[in-house]
């Protein structure tokens, strides 16, 4: 029986945080438990994916086992993880999930093209599955139709991001900050940010801009001793509250984020600040609750103004977008699949092929020998005529022995006659007779069926 | 007998122009929504054989001594011409695919203005001072609309993100507006000089043919000058940018529009 690939794990989808965090696999634990999982009797190729949203294990059974085996490497693969993780086997039966063959491709390049993540169309996965991969090759877990599958699936997952739109705009509310930004300021390269606040989120959105070529980060605070440590934190500058406005007239980018009760930036000192920069535009984040930027500031010329709510709102649009995308990108998935189960199956016939063609070989050459002694002893045309006319017939009579005693004593010997004829392109007996007939008359050997007889 | 219809090499680049122009108007109007790359991609190709047709047809013409300076309705076509040949060099850059949502149909509704309205009577008395005040005129005045298509995509842009329509026509497609602001700024720095060549000739030359001043049109060109001049200006001197100097833009072509309306009114009661 040739090799089947298997796929075993939990997901978002399956079981809660708290069940996925107690079934995760560290970096460190891999060499081992890859190595224990390849030790089992039906288990050849294995890859562990283990991250927060998802524990999967996928598996390829080997080509020498029996049909039943890619069954059996499930199941194993379920006992491995319940022991590994020291989990009960019938509370993990609840959470885990299974597919074999074709449904287990279909699942590895939904994953790889996150079709299957939380939030659709987010890249981490794609690299996430890639260590994977790596660390499955580097401890020798790898073979040639897992192996294959991944890579496979890293160009499917390649096709899906290039060829549907479904990492299109930014999932999260951080990111779509720095979109929002980007649609104002184009690059963000040399563009200067002032956090107002020292909150959490602040510090995020702060981090992605500068990841984004923000140059100068400005950091103030009511209480500087938390705008020092949130400028340390982020690679910024701490400025004293009192220099707010000034500040305010500096930056392209705005982001506040204070405890305050009351509105920080009114369009009284939004208004001052704007005509100090001559109306060059400032891009202003508001992501505090209660809201740190009054509405009015949302208007003044050059001001471009999101809140938390527009942000959010934003995140919704994209996601549904990229849920209308993935229509186009599972039928994508799908002829892959097809090919790629195809290709398993090609793999299935590819050994047999060969035996046949050394096998027909070995016995062709076997007789050429023969034929071409019998030729150096022939002396005239008549012996030549006879070697080479023997020749043909053992080769001929070489070949069909085996097939035609197997096709004999079979039990299932109407199937195996069926194959045989589809295998050689034989004609049943009554296509025979039926194909002879015309031949026949059109050589004008046999009698003209129906009215000539008659006549 | 009916007669033969015989269509010369001119009129064929002029028919496949007319229709790349309106396939390739239909597909970047469509490409403003979310549909594959595939639809950009053909928009660009429609645009680029427009644009060799095109410019075959105002090639041959050429030969046969009508070229884009011998009238205002010839110059319109090449002005068409060079504004889709200068989108073909502005779209390579990210996000200005989508002026070609404006530039082709506008190429279009101008070059079937100049070539399918009646021509009426020839321009009498055309020097080569007029040739070239009529040619640097067009090719300042396509430079221009240039910059104005950028500043009306600049401006509903800018209206996408005040008002938060995340689903506004261009708010995806569309550069940022710091890249749209920029690139208007260009073009009428490149546009300002040889529009400002053309006033000079077009006074020496109204001057030489002792006509007089006073025709209503050139006071308003004056005023697409004043208002470029102005934008210049402004931008140098006083960090003029963004919306304003969008709507200036705005202004000054929309003044350059009003004068060659009123030339053709004057040409077409026969004044």
């Amino acid at each position: 029986m040739p090799s089947e690939l298997f796929v075993v794990g939990t997901s978002w989808r399956s079981a809660p945080v708290s069940v996925r965090e107690k079934l995760a696999f560290h970096d460190e634990e891999l060499e081992s438990h890859l190595k224990s999982l390849v030790a089992h009797e039906f288990i050849e190729e294995a890859v562990i994916l283990s991250t927060c949203n998802r524990v999967e294990i996928y598996g390829c059974t080997s080509k020498t086992a029996p049909a039943s085996a890619v069954a059996h490497a499930a199941a194993e693969t379920r006992a491995f993880i319940s022991q590994s993780r020291g989990y009960p086997a019938e509370k993990l039966s609840e959470v885990l999930f299974e597919h074999l063959e074709e449904d287990a491709i279909r699942h590895i390049f939904r994953v790889a093209s996150a079709l299957d993540s939380m939030v659709v169309g987010e890249s981490q996965i794609l690299g996430q599955l890639k260590s994977a991969f790596g660390a499955s090759s580097n401890y020798q877990s790898l073979g040639p139709v897992l192996g294959r599958c991944m890579e496979r699936a890293f160009s499917v997952a390649k096709r899906v991001r290039t060829e549907t739109g479904i990492s299109r705009g930014a999932a999260n509310v951080s990111s779509v900050a720095v979109e929002l930004a980007k649609r104002v300021f184009g690059e963000l390269d040399g563009k200067s940010v002032l956090v107002v606040g020292a909150g959490k989120m602040s510090a995020l959105a702060a981090r992605h801009l500068r990841a984004d070529g923000a140059a100068l980060i400005r950091v103030t605070n009511r209480s500087p001793e938390k705008a020092i440590r949130l400028a340390e934190e982020i690679d910024g500058i701490a400025c004293t509250w009192e220099d707010l406005e000034i500040e305010l007239s500096k930056a392209d980018v705005i982001i506040t984020s204070t405890g305050a009760r009351e509105p920080v930036l009114t369009k009284k000192i939004m208004k001052k600040a704007m005509k100090r920069r001559r109306y060059k535009p400032s891009f202003l984040m508001d992501i505090a609750v209660p809201r740190d930027v009054e509405s009015a500031v949302g208007k003044l010329e050059g001001v471009y103004l999101f809140d938390m709510d527009d942000l959010e709102r934003l995140v919704s649009e994209n996601l549904k977008e990229r849920s209308r995308e993935a229509d186009a990108a599972s039928s994508l998935i799908e002829g892959e699949v097809r090919q790629f189960h195809q290709w398993m199956r090609q793999q299935h016939v590819v050994p047999t092929i060969r035996s046949l063609r050394s096998h027909f070989h070995e016995v062709a050459a076997a007789e050429v020998e023969k034929a071409m002694r019998n030729l150096e002893k022939a002396s005239t045309e008549h012996e030549r005529q006879e070697a080479l006319q023997r020749l043909g017939k053992g080769i001929a009579n070489k070949l069909l022995h085996a097939p035609t005693t197997v096709l004999k004593q079979a039990s299932d010997a109407e199937t195996l006659a069926d194959s045989v004829s589809q295998l050689f392109s034989l004609a049943s007996e009554d296509e025979s007779e039926e194909s002879s007939k015309p031949a026949l008359n059109q050589a004008g050997l046999a009698e003209p069926a129906g009215p000539a007889k008659k006549a | 007998m009916a007669a033969e219809v015989v269509t010369t090499p001119p009129q064929m680049a002029f028919y496949v122009a007319m229709t790349s122009y309106v396939v390739a108007s239909v597909l970047h109007l469509s490409s403003l929504a979310q549909v594959p790359d595939w639809v950009g991609r053909s928009a660009r190709w429609a645009v680029i054989v427009a644009f060799v047709a095109h410019g075959v047809d105002i090639g041959w013409r050429g030969v046969e001594h009508v070229h884009p300076a011998t009238s205002v309705r010839e110059a319109l076509g090449f002005l068409s011409w060079i504004l889709i040949g200068a989108y073909l060099v502005l779209s390579r850059r990210k996000g200005l695919s989508v002026l070609g949502a404006f530039v082709a149909p506008l190429a279009l509704v101008v070059l079937a203005t100049a070539r399918l309205s009646p021509s009426g009577d020839a321009v009498t008395g055309l020097s080569s001072l007029g040739r070239l005040h009529i040619a640097s005129a067009t090719v300042g005045v396509a430079v221009f609309c240039l910059a104005t298509v950028v500043s009306v995509i600049y401006l509903m842009q800018e209206r996408n993100l005040k008002s938060k329509n995340f689903d506004g026509i261009l708010f995806r497609s569309s550069a940022s507006l710091e890249t749209l602001d920029r690139l208007s700024a260009r073009l009428v720095a490149i546009g300002f000089p040889i529009f400002t060549i053309s006033m000079m000739l077009g006074g020496v030359w109204v001057a030489q043919r002792e006509q007089g001043f006073g025709r209503i049109e050139y006071p308003i060109a004056g005023v697409t000058w004043l208002a470029f001049a102005a934008l210049m200006l402004g931008r140098s001197m006083r960090g003029l940018q963004g919306r304003r100097a969008a709507l200036l833009t705005l202004l000054g072509f929309g003044a350059a529009m009003l004068v060659l309306a009123l030339y053709f009114l004057r040409r077409s009661v026969g004044i």
